[in-house]
């Protein structure tokens, strides 16, 4: 390598290896910035469509900016009762898969057991099988048992796969935490239950939320697994599936932005309030 | 209370039970029943009977290995873009995000909030054969006039890339997160470059980010059929399309629930054999 | 020497044309096969679930509601819930059949498919669909005779037509050089085109007219002519030059540019041109097909207020508001006399009332090769799964 680049540290590097140096540090940056307008002109594709007024059926060049999308958001009936099943299986699996996969992410971290292995591959499995295997299989199941498809089934494999991601994210939280803390509280004479509930889950409380985020991020995302399941029953990703055919309104921009706002804004409050409380906490 | 206190064993399995019994019944039954029908015959119109027919298993890699192998193809493509591409941001994140690391990491998972079609529609319309950036090109003389994106298989797997980016780009920000500086110090302490430094320091402690971040794109993105139908033209059909078009149009539940256990047995060697290859087992969790 | 065929022997054909198709429907017909739900409920419920393909009713293109709906809601308080989710009749029936093979229903009380493909009559012989409450259809009289008996419900117990439709090339002229494409052979070889051709999903509509462009006669389908059809498509797959199948979705693409031209259905290209003004439809040269879809109701559909609406829709005004208003072929009498009213011009337009060149140019596809399994296999084959 050439003397010119920077080498040996303590000694003063040339000109040119300055020169490098500067460009070297800002084109990481360029390069971020690239990145990051590459991952969010989609985005901003979304959300300026859904000021769009389009002339015919089909929202795909600009025509011109309105807020009459905004204003009339549930013109349609059939999408605003989509968007509805949605949040509610949203809500509903991100609660049931949170609490379930808290409770395995707890046993997994906090005791040793027989079986912590094979339980640990088993709660990564859905994870690592394709959508369309896990959609397809629970279809298969819900045939045999002569079952209807509809708002339970697909709560049911909503539930099901939001567990294997709670248990991660919880892990997470869980394996950076700081038991002295609950032995400290044992020492002051509180019970189990009593520490749990006033020292260990007010702590782990972030982990659980980001968690239950995500569930209802993913529920509310899901398309493939829930087309498998879903009977005659519309969610917000099907609507859209079935209205891209036809032309989508630009209401499922407005609430495709609408839920992204909101998501990113409650994950960006969780953060802005986990700094706070670590610069609050003794060091 | 008591009674957990004096059974302190049991404590574990109490906790596990409700969420493991919830994924026996509805994964680990399921595969069994998908198992179940894959050794199945017959046809929709007369109904199906079991009867081992493994010939279905050598029936799916015969008619549509050309379907499986493109998958692999296409989300091996995905993976590794995705990995180029996510690396050097993930890794200025972690070096200069200082103390908005968390809000940048935002930034990346941000399109994971925008529902998974609605922004495969939106390359639809970025993408467009009559769209700014064809125009655009076309008019800056990059591209000859009938050049277009859509229904090629550079738009599937960039609509891949794009989808599965995340899933890339975490797992790797949460392994070069971890890197303790000061053996990148102590590297060029002993006149490593920087180059060196990262190569022989950085890069091989940030393996296994890697290794998590290419499992979790790839194994999902092989079984992917969205982007294949709204992106691409029937040249560039993925196995996902095939197992989807079997299950929920042709009814051929047979032949689709083989075709599935086919892609995950492929998945499985692939992983098996990039494991070995990488020389670490150690997967997420 | 080429005999005209009015439209009456069309579609007399078209009923009698599928013998193979029959057998199940017509026994399943006089065994009493399927479900007979009406006995004694002869209350008009609030709602009705009706599914149907898009661009399929008279929808007003700038406010966006459906006059004849919401005539049918004033005169007897039901509100009908439009859903345009029908793009494919296999799609369909893949997504029906697992409630009902249970016996539950599909959310739905309505569905429409269509008589050249084999589901009308598979869903009979299923014992899946309802019979309709006649007693509440007296304006059943209005059936065109030609569609009285098809070979799949013979006595028209569970069904009734909602229109019929032709097939042909749609081109956006902007792209095509001003002219429409009106050959087959151009639209499946011509690279100009490549990569912004589509075909239709439906196996009858598609092969009709690549048979004819091949000079075979799709009316009596054997395995060569077959044959030669698949592998001509396949060779423009293979090529680059079909970008994909739809089944309505060729309008979003058709309308944005992204085709230069495609297999479509008559009434589409109508509604579309407020969208693009340069779209067009024109049969093809070498010859196109033409269809009847059907109304049926799926198990647990609400027989009395379904039958209720069809009577309404079988009135001759509704039916001419219906018909002129998304430009397809009513199966009603007497539309004709009122269309007049609505719009004189509509009367010369062949594509609501075709005339005899143009009924001379469709054909119907064989009703017996429409259930064909291994056809349906090698086309299934051909879109790619």
């Amino acid at each position: 390598m050439s003397v010119a680049v920077e080498g040996v540290r303590g000694s003063r590097p040339g000109a040119l290896a300055r020169a490098f140096r500067f460009a070297g540090h800002h084109v990481l940056t360029a390069y971020a910035a690239l990145a990051f307008a590459y991952l969010l002109v989609p985005i901003a594709i979304v959300v300026l469509f859904s000021f769009n007024h389009p002339k015919g059926r089909f929202n795909y060049i600009w025509e011109g900016f309105t807020l009459d999308n905004w204003r009339h958001w549930n013109a349609y009936e059939e999408l605003t009762s989509a968007m509805k099943i949605s949040l509610e299986i949203g809500a509903i699996s991100s609660v049931a898969a949170t609490a379930l996969g808290t409770l395995i992410a707890l046993a997994l971290v906090r005791y040793g057991f027989r079986g912590r292995g094979a339980t640990n591959l088993f709660i990564f499995l859905p994870m690592s099988t394709p959508e369309i295997v896990l959609g397809a299989s629970l279809l298969a199941l819900f045939l045999n048992l002569r079952f209807a498809t509809g708002f339970l089934t697909i709560l049911i494999a909503h539930i099901m796969f939001n567990v294997s991601y709670v248990v991660v994210t919880v892990k997470a939280r869980l394996v950076g935490f700081d038991r002295h803390l609950e032995e400290a509280a044992m020492d002051l004479g509180a019970n189990e239950w009593t520490t749990f509930r006033k020292v260990t889950l007010p702590l782990i409380a972030p982990g659980i939320l980001a968690a239950a985020l995500l569930a209802f991020a993913l529920s509310v995302d899901d398309f493939v697994i829930t087309y498998f399941n879903s009977g005659s029953t519309t969610t917000f990703p099907l609507f859209v599936w079935g209205a891209a055919a036809r032309g989508a309104p630009p209401q499922v921009n407005v609430m495709g932005t609408v839920i992204f706002v909101v998501a990113l804004s409650l994950m960006a409050i969780n953060i802005l309030l986990q700094r706070r409380r670590e610069g609050r906490a003794p060091p | 209370m008591a009674f957990l206190h004096r059974h302190r064993w049991l404590t574990p399995y109490l906790l596990l039970a409700p969420g493991v019994a919830w994924l026996a019944v509805f994964f680990a039954v399921p595969m069994g029943f998908l198992a179940y029908q894959s050794l199945q015959a017959g046809t929709f119109e007369f109904g199906y009977s079991f009867s081992w027919a493994w010939i279905n298993y050598w029936d799916a890699i015969d008619r549509y290995h050309e379907q499986l192998i493109r998958s692999f193809l296409y989300a091996g493509l995905a993976t590794l873009i995705a990995l180029v591409v996510s690396y050097p941001l993930v890794y200025w994140i972690a070096s200069r995000g200082g103390r908005w690391k968390n809000l940048f990491l935002l930034a990346i998972i941000a399109p994971f909030f925008v529902t998974y079609l609605i922004r495969t529609l939106a390359w639809q319309t970025i993408l467009a054969d009559n769209g700014v950036v064809l125009d655009t090109m076309r008019t800056l003389g990059l591209v000859g006039d009938d050049f277009r994106f859509l229904a090629t298989s550079t738009a599937v797997v960039a609509g891949i890339t794009y989808n599965f980016f995340p899933f890339m780009a975490l797992p790797l920000y949460v392994s070069l997160e971890q890197i303790d500086h000061r053996l990148i110090e102590a590297a060029q302490d002993l006149y490593a470059s920087r180059l060196q430094a990262f190569l022989r320091v950085t890069l091989p402690l940030s393996l296994p980010g890697i290794f998590a971040g290419t499992l979790l794109t790839f194994i999902p993105a092989a079984g992917d059929f969205i982007n294949a139908q709204l992106l691409g033209s029937p040249r560039q059909t993925m196995i996902g399309n095939v197992i989807q078009s079997k299950f929920l149009q042709l009814i051929d539940y047979p032949a689709a629930a083989a075709l599935s256990f086919v892609l995950m047995g492929a998945i499985l060697v692939a992983v098996g054999l990039y494991a070995r290859a990488l020389g670490t087992e150690k997967l997420t969790g | 020497m080429t005999e005209t065929l009015t439209r009456r022997d069309l579609l007399e054909r078209a009923a009698l044309g599928g013998v193979a198709l029959s057998l199940p429907g017509f026994l399943a017909a006089c065994g009493g096969g399927g479900k007979s739900s009406s006995g004694g409920k002869k209350e008009l419920a609030d709602k009705l679930r009706f599914s149907n393909w898009q661009l399929y009713i008279d929808r007003d293109p700038k406010t966006k509601k459906i006059p004849s709906l919401e005539e049918f809601r004033q005169k007897t308080g039901v509100k009908v819930a439009y859903f345009e989710d029908i793009t494919d009749n296999a799609i369909l029936f893949g997504k029906i059949q697992r409630p009902l093979s249970q016996g539950e229903g599909v959310g739905r009380d309505i569905i429409v498919m269509t008589d050249n493909t084999r589901f009308p009559g598979l869903l009979i012989s299923k014992g899946w669909v309802e019979k309709l409450d006649k007693d509440a259809i007296p304006n059943i009289k209005n059936l065109q005779p030609a569609l009285a008996h098809p070979s799949f419900d013979p006595n028209r117990e569970y069904s009734l037509p909602w229109q019929s439709y032709l097939t042909g090339i749609a081109s956006n002229t902007q792209l095509t050089g001003g002219k429409p494409v009106t050959s087959v052979d151009v639209l499946l070889e011509d690279p100009k085109y490549k990569g912004k051709v589509t075909l239709l999903t439906e196996m009858a509509d598609t092969i009709s007219l690549v048979m004819q462009a091949n000079g075979d006669d799709p009316t009596k389908v054997d395995d060569a002519s077959f044959e030669k059809a698949i592998k001509r498509i396949q060779k423009a797959v293979d090529s680059g030059q079909i970008r994909g199948f739809t089944g309505n979705e060729y309008t979003a693409p058709l309308a944005k540019g992204d085709l230069a031209c495609c297999f479509s259905w008559s009434g589409d290209v109508v509604q579309l041109v407020p969208s693009n003004k340069n779209l067009t439809w024109n049969l093809p040269d070498s010859g196109g097909d033409i269809a009847t879809d059907n109304m049926l109701i799926p198990t647990g559909g609400d027989v009395f207020t379904v039958s209720t609406l069809m009577n309404f829709v079988y009135d001759p005004k509704i039916a001419a508001q219906i018909s002129v208003g998304c430009s397809y072929i009513s199966p009603v009498k007497g539309v004709k006399e009122e269309a007049a009213k609505i719009d004189p011009k509509s009367l010369e337009n062949p594509l609501i009332f075709p005339d005899e060149e143009t009924l001379s140019n469709v054909v119907i596809f064989d009703a017996e090769a429409a259930r064909n399994q291994d056809y349906i296999g090698k086309w299934q084959a051909l879109l790619g799964a």
